[in-house]
């Protein structure tokens, strides 16, 4: 799922302050799976704000609201009037949320009160750790099911590097050398053969190296 | 971040179980927010109503 985290309090300040209505509109898939843009944040964002602006004895109706998914149209029929009547909008939802909210609203500033951070798993309670980068070209078929492209930290496909130490990758003793994670999965599954099999060259092409990406179903 | 003291929150984490301790902290904070006086924002709070109140009478 897509991880995001809250910007500092302040940059969402600077951003807002000069409006005189606000809606805090947050999105209750991805985002708030890691607590950082679901509705219920949204609720707690504008009451910071409302705080703040109190203090600093400034006037802006601040209203809270929110839906499941701002990538997807037939979402927007509940927050219609929400939407409609806004000055402007601190959407809660990843890149792709913020950029959907401003398409749509063309004369309505969007704001973005989250910094996108990368595409991953839930690993425990509060931890989120980068498993895929959409390169568009997956090879965890080979790679006993450990991304390269995304967990590597070279990137390299045909590893390890010299880095490795120990089962750790040399930018943190923190960190699992995924190459290392690669070797004791095609082990155990048996499949120490495919290690052997030289990696081709990727087609990067297919990564953002062809610029912005989409995908038609054609019966739809 | 909104010119809340810190120490006017507090963060526990308790069990259903545990309902002496919950209305210890409950009275051990009481006292501890009546000490330290309203906070800025309701000080705040009271300004802005003042100047709506003053902005009535004057209308």
């Amino acid at each position: 799922m897509i991880i995001g985290e809250q910007k500092p309090f302040d940059e969402i300040w600077e951003m807002v302050k000069d409006h005189k209505q606000l809606l805090v509109f947050g999105c209750n898939t991805c985002v708030a799976v890691c607590h950082q843009g679901g509705n219920k944040e949204a609720e707690i964002l504008a009451s910071l704000l409302r705080m703040r602006a109190t203090q600093e004895e400034i006037d802006i109706d601040i209203i809270n609201g929110g839906i499941e998914r701002q990538c997807e149209h037939p979402f927007f029929e509940s927050a219609k009037d929400l939407l409609d009547k806004s000055e402007a909008v601190l959407s809660l939802a990843c890149g792709i949320g913020v950029q959907f909210v401003a398409e749509k609203y063309m004369n309505t500033p969007v704001y973005p009160a989250l910094n996108t951070t990368f595409l991953g798993d839930v690993k425990a309670d509060g931890l989120y750790t980068e498993k895929c980068q959409a390169c568009g070209d997956c090879v965890l078929g080979v790679t006993g099911g450990v991304c390269p492209v995304s967990r590597c930290c070279k990137r390299i496909f045909n590893g390890p590097c010299g880095g490795s130490s120990n089962g750790k990758c040399e930018i943190s003793k923190d960190l699992d050398c995924a190459w290392q994670l690669v070797v004791d999965r095609l082990e155990a599954l048996g499949k120490m053969d495919d290690y052997e099999k030289l990696a081709p060259v990727k087609d990067w092409s297919k990564d953002r190296a062809g610029g912005p990406r989409s995908f038609k179903l054609e019966d739809f | 971040m909104i010119g809340v003291n810190p120490e006017r929150v507090e963060f526990y984490n308790l069990s259903a179980a545990q309902g002496p301790r919950w209305a210890e902290i409950c009275t051990e904070f009481t006292e501890k927010i009546i000490t330290m006086g309203p906070s800025p924002i309701w000080f705040a709070l009271q300004k802005k109503k003042q100047s709506a109140e003053t902005e009535k009478q004057f209308a």
